[in-house]
């Protein structure tokens, strides 16, 4: 018999397909997808597993793709395309990533904006190819000979995919430098139901937008601390790109005032306009002494972990970390609030919390840590009640 | 077109007597003749004494690794695109054979640079140790490494397929066949003898004596560029998934299919998902399979869930779906006594008595099995419509085959 409440009901599921555009995707496709919203130019890749629906969307949607015969060479093709005002955009693993480290003190140096997707799997050494694992920022931390920083972003779900593409292009744009969004396995090649309405609209990132100080000095700043960033080529200006140590001319200049203020502005820049790339999501709840911190894939754990405990009457608060690297001194601020923090991390140790912490025991610090597999709610709701 | 104007006044940074310079002067008369600008000219430069250049060059310039500035060359000219600008890599023997692949690479795909490399037959800067481009004769004075033969960069480009590759010995033709390589289409590579005064020789003819002979070599091609392509977006393209079933799932439920690979285990959970999504729930799915994705097991989990899922993670899954001894090996260890256990007639085996075994490989074929299995589970305890199976399966472009693996599942 078909009833008032049917034709209602007929009405909702109507009215709810209409708002919501459901789509079966993964995080690979949402990246890859801003990557070129954001006006990425190329991927330049070597295919790696778990990075590898990266390579395969990067050459069915970016407006140029390139395949390198390995992870060196295609730091070298990267940096090439950035000096030349191109913005490319890779994908790895630890063991590309590896390779990759002397090409990318080299872009640093040099000031070239680019963008590396890392996805972790389980390590050390090549590890297990096909296990998730969050084991790769400690290497990210002193990547950069001198621990000088490079911008290191995470994301947690669907939409922070999207969102922290979308900031880690624009952090390379506007500081002239290689950023990096970390992943892992399980965010990137785990198929998912989403709305496609969630996502905000990308428009292309203004490359150029630092503007010319005359007369001209390929490394000489204004307030803002970056260079502008004009491609070699130009008619105009002479553009002379150093990766050894150089004054403002881009020339090899080593003990000289002018240039060791050029390395210097390299840490300095990212300081000073931190709150310009500082991204977290922060579940503050009144009254908790507790504070889970956690990033990445440990996150939707994290997240059902603090429903299930809040329904059972536990106050926790629950911090997200998108800006992981240089870490924002506004999550240490909030850290700091609290008597009991616990570290979500699936690595052995706690590679965050060490950041944060250091080795040293602290009786307010505790981590939960997993290596071969998620970290599951339960784990985490353990270590909270004790 | 203005003339002697590629380089700067700079002093030349090099030892006394070094040939280092004379290339240089060679590259800088060369680029001229060619009617090359100061700011139509790129200099890439490489690390060690052939790393000193850029200063000497006034035009634009870029300074990076050692061994990898071909790369970087490469780089520079796909991304610049522009066939008025000329993208000039200068390294010594030290660096080519650090990125002997760089060099190899631009070769085969012919790209638009020229290379230089100034073999000076040593690593002069860290105190004159021979290189991979050190002569049999060179070493042989030094009773070093004799039994090694040095690489012949000139022949390995060719082979490759770089547009020319030359060996230039005599300061006299320097600036000519310099001059040549410029002019070339693609890539092309001129190795320079150049004394090393300080670690090898004073002069001249001492040097000539230990040289390899000059050397021309043309591949008649063109260069590979970039190819810029109009694409579009990949969500746009996904099929939008609407809600026209109705589910039973009140909170949500696990299911892992586990079987071998090419079994179609991945497409038969991705069709479950999509079914649950056809019935207005939330779903994930997630595989698991070797390295070697042809061969031995395939794991699937799917979630499907009236609120959105965040945890991906099954510690206990509701159902488990076994269709091969490849599967059964892989999961066994990790059941546990709450999951419905659907196993195909073929793995009966006393462990679990509880289990439901059914011809599910006899009936659907191999291929078919996994799917046939979950159209069973679905359709005796009745969680989704099969209807919304049968729905997610019909887009495929084997719908035919998949059905028909769906009916015999609802048959057992």
């Amino acid at each position: 018999m078909f009833t008032f409440a049917d034709y209602f009901y007929k009405i909702m599921m109507k009215l709810e397909n209409k708002i919501k555009k459901m789509v079966y995707t993964d995080a690979s496709m949402i990246i890859t997808e801003a990557c070129v919203k954001a006006g990425s130019d190329v991927f330049i890749g070597y295919p790696i597993t778990p990075s590898n629906r990266f390579y395969q969307y990067g050459t069915q949607r970016f407006p140029a793709f390139l395949a390198g015969p390995d992870e060196i060479t295609v730091m070298q093709w990267m940096a090439g395309f950035s000096a030349a005002g191109k913005f490319p955009v890779t994908a790895t693993a630890f063991p590309g990533l590896a390779l990759m480290a002397e090409g990318l003190n080299m872009a640093y140096a040099m000031e070239l904006p680019m963008l590396l997707i890392l996805t972790q799997r389980l390590g050390p050494s090549t590890g297990s190819a096909t296990t998730g694992a969050q084991g790769d920022l400690m290497f990210l931390n002193g990547l950069i000979s001198g621990k000088y920083p490079i911008p290191v972003f995470s994301h947690s779900d669907f939409e922070d995919a999207w969102d922290m593409t979308y900031e880690a292009i624009k952090t390379a744009m506007k500081f002239r430098t290689p950023t990096v969004l970390l992943t892992s396995k399980e965010l990137v090649m785990t198929n998912k139901s989403f709305d496609l309405n969630k996502l905000k609209e990308i428009k292309p990132v203004e490359k150029f937008s630092t503007e010319v100080i005359e007369p001209f000095e390929p490394y000489k700043t204004g307030d803002e601390l970056v260079p502008a960033y004009i491609p070699l080529g130009d008619k105009k200006y002479q553009v002379r790109i150093n990766a050894s140590t150089h004054n403002n001319a881009g020339l090899i200049k080593k003990n000289d005032p002018e240039s060791m203020a050029n390395t210097r502005r390299l840490k300095e820049k990212f300081e000073k306009r931190i709150d310009e790339y500082t991204f977290y999501d922060y579940d503050k709840e009144q009254g908790a002494k507790k504070l889970i911190v956690t990033y990445g894939i440990s996150a939707d754990a994290s997240r059902d972990a603090v429903v299930k405990l809040r329904e059972e009457g536990e106050k926790v608060s629950l911090l997200i970390v998108k800006t992981l690297l240089p870490v924002p001194g506004v999550i240490l601020d909030i850290i700091n609030d609290y008597e009991n923090i616990i570290f979500v991390e699936e690595n052995i140790s706690g590679i965050y919390k060490e950041i944060i912490f250091g080795i040293n025991e602290n009786s307010k610090v505790s981590s939960v840590n997993k290596i071969g597999n998620l970290i599951s709610p339960s784990e985490i709701i353990k270590a909270v009640r004790s | 077109m203005t003339k002697n104007n590629i380089l700067t006044k700079v002093k030349m940074p090099f030892c006394q007597g070094c040939g280092h310079g004379i290339i240089v002067r060679s590259i800088a008369k060369a680029l001229e003749q060619s009617g090359y600008g100061q700011k139509d000219t790129i200099i890439v430069s490489d690390i060690g004494c052939s790393g000193l250049v850029d200063p000497l060059f006034d035009t634009h310039s870029i300074h990076g690794l050692h061994g990898r500035a071909p790369a970087l060359g490469v780089g520079v000219s796909l991304g610049l695109d522009n066939p008025d600008k000329k993208v000039i890599v200068i390294q010594g023997d030290g660096g080519v054979t650090i990125g002997l692949q760089h060099v190899l690479e631009a070769a085969r795909r012919n790209i638009d640079i020229t290379l230089v490399v100034m073999n000076n037959l040593l690593y002069g800067m860290t105190g004159g140790q021979i290189s991979g481009l050190s002569t049999q004769k060179f070493k042989e004075q030094r009773n070093f490494e004799i039994d090694v033969p040095p690489f012949d960069i000139v022949k390995l480009a060719h082979a490759s397929g770089a547009a020319y590759s030359a060996r230039a010995t005599s300061i006299k033709n320097y600036t000519d066949v310099m001059k040549e390589a410029i002019e070339v289409n693609g890539f092309s590579i001129v190795e320079f003898s150049s004394l090393c005064t300080s670690y090898a020789f004073k002069k001249l003819d001492q040097l000539q004596e230990v040289i390899e002979p000059p050397e021309v070599y043309r591949n008649e091609r063109i260069p590979v560029k970039v190819h810029q392509r109009d694409t579009r977006s990949l969500l746009d393209n996904l099929d939008v998934i609407e809600k026209q079933f109705e589910s039973k799932i009140d909170t949500r439920i696990g299911v892992v299919v586990a079987g071998s690979a090419g079994g179609g285990v991945q497409s038969a959970a991705k069709m479950l998902a999509t079914a649950g999504m056809l019935s207005g729930l939330h779903a994930t799915m997630k595989g698991e399979y070797p390295v070697t994705v042809g061969t031995g097991f395939s794991v699937a989990e799917v979630i499907l869930s009236k609120s959105y899922v965040n945890y991906t993670g099954l510690e206990k899954p509701d159902v488990v779906i076994i269709v091969s001894e490849d599967g059964m090996n892989k999961i066994k260890a990790k059941l546990n006594g709450d999951s419905i256990l659907i196993i195909d007639s073929d793995l009966k085996t006393d462990e679990f008595p509880d289990a439901i075994y059914l011809d599910f490989n006899k009936k659907a074929g191999k291929r078919g099995a996994a799917l046939a299995a979950l159209a069973y589970w679905l359709n005796k305890y009745g969680k989704l419509d099969v209807d919304s199976l049968k729905k997610a399966v019909s887009s495929h472009k084997y719908s035919d085959i998949l059905l028909r693996a769906i009916d015999a599942g609802v048959e057992i």
